[in-house]
């Protein structure tokens, strides 16, 4: 343990919270458009 | 005993990761018993449900007037001794490859035994599962292995200091983390049987 | 028998999710633009304590997805329904990838703080080694196309799962503690609170939304499963046959 100060490591606020929005974001927009999917088919059987 | 074997074939491929250094052997020996014994554990639990899958015999089971859950004691205690007989093999070839101190026998048999047990009670309920579809091979130790993590910390832990040395007298907090892990496990899993293999 | 009935998943559900959504994502912007951009530095730690306004609400909404999975897990047990089964489904998957999110965020914190990739806290390691569990149950789901056996065996496996998280986290914690102990930092400045609970509120609503969403797919995929659409023209498998002999159709299920 050094006991100074981390300088700068933006970088890595930048990967952790690109990382976690971007994976959250991709999740969400794939199952958004899979319930689109499933919806339309859903109304189409109700027809 | 073909376990016994690849138990023995694991633990030779193991010390070849490390080299002819004898230090290295000595403190990695406790560590690679236990590796050895998990991986042997995938072919022994997945035998130990061979004969009811080759011939249907589940079903046949399920008619003998026995609980579920006696039969998985049944099946989970004979797992228990069979991982027991193939760790008491393997020492024999943990003394010849990694030389390490056998001075507490008796005590890393215990150790062994509660070990065994850890891996024997959550292995049979999903030897039982993986049994039952066509990627038990690849589904048993996926389930098995981050379940018995507990076990396989301390089991090398005190089997280490077992073998090593153990100044500040450690090993006993070790062996009451592996009873305790037995204590729930046991009777979780048989509990839990019943669900697995009714049809 | 509740498994005799056929999910019928809430026409709602899927906007209550939408909604819930979109509210976490304004939350999100707000509590990260004061995270990133507004709070003071940490003393020893520089910018790169920032981290901790996305992964403590990461690790509180993972430890409850999981948890959540395990609730449904005990409900299917006692009172089977496909719909605690399709509960159980997105409660693991959410739970599975915010576990992940967990690992990669605590290994990009550890990098400048440790000089290690992984410095084997407990708790992240705990996180990794319950990932690897909870990932295999949702492979075991894969692998398993009797529905009544998939349901009843992801059931009692998130069950074992869940239950072995304590000693997990002890076991590793006590193993860790004869070396060097290193963990994350717990106290917080007080001005590093409310993009803390900003994010924390985010994220749960994001999840909660998620599970919506996730569970509403998978009721539909298994109404779908359980009792195939008459127009399909290919021929039913005879396990299909035989589940559909031994099935009720449930109410307006078309």
């Amino acid at each position: 343990m050094t006991g100074g100060v981390v300088i700068g490591g933006w970088e890595y606020v930048w990967a952790a919270y690109g990382i976690t929005f971007g994976a959250l974001a991709a999740y969400g927009v794939s199952l958004w458009m899979r319930v689109r999917k499933e919806a339309r088919a859903a109304r189409e059987e109700q027809g | 005993m073909a376990v016994v074997v690849f138990g023995a074939t694991a633990l030779l491929l193991l010390s070849f990761a490390v080299g002819p250094n004898a230090t290295a052997l000595r403190q990695l020996a406790g560590g690679f018993l236990w590796v050895a014994l998990l991986f042997s554990s995938t072919l022994a639990l997945a035998e130990s449900f061979r004969a009811e899958t080759e011939q249907k015999a589940l079903e046949g089971l399920l008619l003998l007037p026995t609980t579920p859950v006696a039969l998985f004691y049944a099946k989970a205690l004979a797992n228990w001794l069979q991982l027991l007989l193939v760790g008491m093999g393997l020492l024999p070839v943990l003394v010849i490859l990694y030389d390490p101190d056998l001075a507490r026998l008796p005590e890393i048999c215990g150790i062994l035994a509660l070990g065994s047990a850890g891996l024997s009670a959550p292995g049979t309920l999903y030897a039982g599962m993986a049994s039952q579809v066509r990627a038990q091979q690849v589904l048993l130790p996926l389930l098995l292995f981050p379940l018995v993590v507990p076990v396989l910390l301390a089991a090398v832990k005190a089997s280490s200091l077992l073998l090593l040395g153990d100044p500040m007298g450690q090993v006993g907090s070790w062996a009451l983390l592996l009873l305790t892990f037995n204590g729930i496990f046991w009777p979780l899993c048989g509990l839990l049987f019943g669900a697995v293999i009714e049809e | 028998m509740g498994l005799d009935l056929l999910p019928r998943p809430n026409p709602r559900g899927p906007r209550i999710g939408l909604a819930l959504i979109a509210i976490a994502v304004v939350l999100l912007a707000i509590g990260s633009y004061i995270g990133l951009f507004r709070a003071p530095p940490e003393h020893y730690m520089g910018e790169v304590q920032r981290i901790m306004y996305v992964h403590v609400p990461t690790a509180w909404n993972a430890m409850l997805a999981l948890t959540v999975a395990f609730v449904c897990a005990l409900v299917f047990l006692f009172k089977p329904s496909w719909k605690w089964d399709a509960r159980l489904e997105a409660a693991l998957e959410v739970g599975v990838i915010l576990a992940f999110l967990l690992c990669v965020q605590g290994s990009i914190w550890a990098k400048p703080t440790w000089g290690v990739w992984w410095d084997w806290d407990p708790r992240l390691t705990t996180t990794a080694v319950m990932l690897a569990a909870f990932l295999g149950i949702l492979a075991l789901r894969r692998f398993v196309e009797d529905p009544i056996k998939r349901a009843t065996w992801s059931a009692v496996g998130t069950i074992v799962a869940f239950a072995d998280v304590p000693i997990v986290y002890f076991s590793v914690r006590w193993w860790n503690s004869l070396h060097q102990t290193q963990s994350t930092p717990e106290t917080v400045d007080s001005a590093m609170v409310l993009p803390l609970r900003i994010n924390a509120f985010g994220v749960l609503f994001l999840m909660v939304g998620f599970l919506m969403l996730r569970s509403w797919l998978a009721q539909r995929r298994l109404a779908q499963e359980l009792a195939p659409p008459p127009e399909t023209s290919r021929p039913s498998t005879s396990e299909e046959r035989s589940l559909a002999s031994t099935l009720e159709l449930g109410g307006d299920a078309r």
